[in-house]
């Protein structure tokens, strides 16, 4: 049998090395009785279509970045919480408790969760040097999500809603001057060509998900779920590992460009980390008694 | 490639569908669909809906319709024979005349709309009726507009680039910049072409144009300047920061509307019809646009084009030879398929080849989009030639014909490219970055 | 006759008005951009701007399908038909039989697909937050005016030997 799997990420990605390792593992350890063929850059599926594409049975499993899907079902956000966490310790301690529920959120949507990687911390990209929250009043921030576009409100910034595509020129005619993402994205796009500053803020990390629909999963016999399962582990574990290299050296690669970068002065932090609050108890009002769980055990865990 | 009958079977539905006299996007839609069902045991309804919603319910499309309107008000105006009245006085005098305004004026336009398609459309609206009037040979006015207008995947802002440099992760705005002398290069490689071909050729027999002293050009330029507000508007707006490449055509519609108004020809009537207009040609390209994200799809599960970089990959070739294989690689895919999906589909293999064989990432762009380029010209699927039928309702085997010429010199153009490398690196390596903002 | 001839009418009246609302839809285009660089301008926000706008391309896409069709604007290679000569029509058949075919399985899966964003719950990934099905209508609506355009055609060729379409004589793009 052969599964396609489609990525929404470029097949240098690590997310995607990651997946074809997986995809690899799986196709050895079943001994070719099950292939896994990856479908980089969403030559297949695109992004925004993976998770409905495997739901439906249009592909057996795929790799999504689960927190785009948080209009449906707040715990699918649960990894990007702002500032809730501030170090990859925090956020996979966070995520371990998440994670079960996470995963029974997913099974009432027809897909069988198997691993999941967390991106690098999210950080703060601005066009000039910021020491406080009050700093970033009336800077125009880039917003691709609801909480992107209350963070932006909550900070007085103002949100302008550019997609992906649209980012670098977006940059480099001024009609964004900030946004927030890993440092990956920054380094993969150059931004150095446009924005002067990297804060290390650690906002959230956002995790990319791979599922299987479950029908498809359902009718594996016991040798291959097992074989799959242990290729997941792998991949998690390796993934994490990944994420945590690729986080410095992205960074390194920011200060090659030309950027300032650095930790968040403390001013910046505490302030960021009171508009975590608020935006930590409005998604506790969304998510109910399941996302109460995870973040009171998280907070009491600490 | 173990798979020749599936394959086989594929492209013979693939002419047959497309010969027989099927509207285009019905028939790549069931190509897509024999193919889901030969190569995958997908569901293939159901996944053509997926494709087929997201890829006309996008953002970055809304551009395409709002450029498609921008060239039907304009061609209500009297602002396409302002424009013949400004630059003929000028370009009469060239070998080849007026047919040089569909080259300048695509190559303006590129420079505005990041679509070939939109391109075509606007310069096409306003040039076709009066290179015809004055008794131009419809196959060289039809060729050059069909090739012209492919220089909008090249100029910036560019569709194609922007989705190569995602792929890749490499700049985007390395990438437009790389782009714009090579852009100008095959303008002007272009243009040489209708000299010649005019000088050469004895069907080539227009309507004469006056003759003028400079004071009267001159002052018959005055009738460029709505045309040059309009697209200085267009393009200012977006190097200024006030729109973004799409929120640009948006700038289009409504400066296109202003002219009308200020010269009287905006009416209820012009104005529905202008929009009733694009609208129909909305319609008939989104079907094409459909049909083509679902038979992009089915490429995907049937694994074709991977597996035909993977073959290339097999050879171990030099540069030059790796090269030349792409070459003609992306040439037969550009046949069945359009650049963004001949580009998505096969970068996964071919860039780790461009990398090891050490080519620059940001010149092979360059190289990806002439190819693409010619893939919009070539049967049995070239988007131009589609545009370009629903436009002059000429047959397609004709439109294709008149731009083979065309469709060669893209070809030169590749060997231009090898040859000079410089033309597409210098710009971005030599243009000073703003360090740091 | 009369029925005849007022089915024709109504018919021609639906695909005509699928193109007015495709008309409206475009007009929304443009609205919603013009208000999205105002907000940004004056340091509003407009959430979700830019979904909406895609949900108008593709209300402007579909709904226009019919009415395209009918007007003779969807594109085709017809060297073939016309070498047909005397059996013209029975490529003609052939032609809109696949076309009508096509359109259908289209339809029958756009109506699936809408109802099955219903169904899973499915909402926009953006900042908008529709329930995807809505948008998704038009897609349904203006498939099955597809179809529906298509039968018409292939059982008028069949019965008076003439599919009907004729090409928009106003289309001065034709420029002769
Ligand atoms: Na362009
Ligand atoms: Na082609």
């Amino acid at each position: 049998e052969k599964w396609d799997m489609p990525l929404a990420y470029a097949a240098t990605n690590f997310h995607s090395e990651v997946a074809a390792g997986f995809a690899q593992c799986v196709t050895e350890g079943t001994g070719g009785a099950l292939e896994v063929v990856t479908h980089p850059s969403g030559s297949l599926f695109g992004g925004n279509e993976i998770k409905r594409a495997v739901q439906t049975g249009q592909a057996n499993i795929g790799e999504r970045l689960l927190s785009a899907h948080q209009n449906e079902n707040p715990l699918y956000g649960v990894d990007s919480i702002p500032f809730l966490v501030s170090s990859f310790d925090e956020h996979e301690k966070l995520w371990s408790i998440a994670e079960p529920a996470v995963s029974e959120a997913l099974a009432e949507d027809n897909l069988h969760y198997l691993y999941s990687v967390p991106w690098p911390p999210q950080g703060l990209y601005m066009n000039k040097a910021v020491e406080t929250v009050e700093d970033l009043k009336g800077v125009k921030f880039r917003s691709y999500s609801a909480a992107t576009a209350r963070m932006a409100e909550l900070t007085g910034m103002i949100p302008v809603q550019v997609e992906a595509a649209e980012l670098s020129q977006a940059l480099a005619t001024g009609v964004a001057e900030s946004f927030v993402s890993s440092g990956a994205t920054g380094y993969d796009r150059k931004v150095w060509e446009h924005l002067s500053h990297f804060y290390e803020v650690d906002a959230w990390l956002p995790r990319n998900a791979v599922f299987a629909n479950m029908d498809a999963w359902n009718g594996l016999d016991d040798a291959t779920k097992a074989v799959m399962t242990d290729c997941a582990a792998k991949a998690a574990a390796e993934g994490l590992q990944r994420s945590m290299d690729y986080t410095q050296f992205t960074l390194d690669g920011l200060k090659e460009g030309g950027m300032t970068v650095g930790r968040a002065p403390d001013a910046l932090v505490e302030g960021l980390k009171a508009i975590g609050e608020t935006m930590t108890q409005e998604w506790l009002d969304q998510a109910g008694d399941a996302g109460r769980a995870i973040v009171e055990q998280y907070k009491s865990s600490m | 490639m173990e798979q020749l009958a599936p394959i086989a079977i594929f492209l013979f539905v693939l002419f047959l569908l497309l010969g027989s006299g099927v509207w285009v996007g019905l028939a790549l839609m069931g190509v897509a669909y024999v193919g889901m069902e030969l190569f995958t045991s997908r569901p293939a309804g159901d996944a053509m809906i997926t494709k087929i919603w997201s890829s006309s319910s996008s953002w970055t499309l809304t551009a395409l319709p709002l450029f498609i309107w921008m060239g039907e008000i304009l061609y209500r105006t009297r602002l396409s024979e302002d424009m013949f009245k400004g630059l003929s006085p000028w370009m009469a005098r060239l070998p080849g005349g007026l047919v040089h305004t569909n080259i300048v004026g695509c190559t303006v336009f590129a420079a505005v709309s990041g679509s070939s398609a939109a391109t075509l459309t606007t310069v096409g609206k306003m040039s076709i009726p009066e290179l015809r009037r004055r008794n131009y040979p419809e196959t060289m006015v039809i060729g050059t507009l069909a090739g012209a207008a492919t220089l909008g995947l090249m100029i910036p802002p560019s569709l194609t680039l922007i989705v190569y440099g995602v792929t890749i992760n490499e700049s985007i705005t390395k990438l437009f910049m790389a782009g714009v002398l090579p852009g100008l290069v095959l303008a002007g490689m272009f243009m040489a072409y209708v000299a010649i071909a005019a000088t050469l050729s004895k069907d080539f027999d227009p309507t004469p144009e006056p003759p003028m002293r400079l004071a009267d050009k001159l002052r018959n330029s005055r009738f460029l300047i709505p045309v040059i507000s309009l697209i200085l508007v267009v393009i200012g707006s977006m190097y200024l920061g006030y729109a973004t490449a799409t929120e640009a055509a948006a700038f289009g519609v409504i400066g296109a509307l202003v002219l009308a108004a200020a010269q009287g020809s905006l009416t209820r009537a012009t104005f529905g019809e202008s929009l009733m207009g694009a609208v129909r040609t909305t319609a008939m390209i989104m079907l094409i646009l459909a049909g083509a994200s679902f038979l992009s799809l089915s490429m995907g599960f049937t694994g074709l084009p991977r597996g035909l970089a993977d073959l290339i990959a097999g050879f171990e070739l030099t540069r030059f030879e790796l090269l030349m294989a792409l070459l003609v690689f992306y040439i037969v895919l550009g046949c069945f398929l359009d650049g963004i999906s001949s580009v998505v589909l096969t970068m996964a293999v071919v860039e780790p080849m461009i990398r090891q064989a050490g080519i620059d990432i940001i010149w092979f762009g360059i190289f990806i989009v002439v190819v693409v380029e010619m893939a919009q010209i070539t049967p049995p699927i070239g988007f131009n030639l589609f545009v370009l039928q629903g436009m002059t309702r000429h047959e397609m085997t004709f439109i294709a014909r008149a731009a083979i010429p065309m469709f060669l010199i893209m070809v030169v153009m590749v060997f231009v490219l090898i040859a000079f490398p410089e033309l597409a690196t210098w710009l971005p390596e030599n243009i000073r970055q703003r360090p740091g903002g | 006759m009369a029925a005849a001839r007022a089915l024709r009418r109504i018919l021609d009246g639906v695909y005509l008005a699928g193109g007015v609302i495709a008309a409206g839809f475009m007009l929304a285009i443009l609205g919603i951009i013009v208000l999205q660089m105002l907000a940004r301008w004056t340091g509003q926000v407009f959430p979700g701007a830019t979904d909406y706008a895609g949900y108008c391309m593709a209300g402007a896409s579909f709904f226009a399908l019919a009415y395209a069709l009918n007007h003779g604007a969807h594109i085709r290679v017809s060297l073939m038909l016309s070498a047909l000569g005397r059996f013209r029509w029975w490529g003609e058949l052939w032609c809109f039989g696949i076309g009508a075919v096509t359109a259908t399985f289209f339809a029958r899966y756009a109506i699936k697909g809408t109802y099955w964003s219903w169904k899973l719950n499915e909402i926009s990934q953006g900042l908008d937050k529709t329930p995807v099905w809505i948008p998704q209508l038009s897609m349904a609506a203006g498939a099955v005016l597809l179809a529906v355009c298509f039968w018409d055609h292939l059982i008028r060729l069949i019965v008076t030997g003439d599919h009907g379409i004729r090409r928009d004589l106003v289309d001065q793009s034709r420029g002769e």
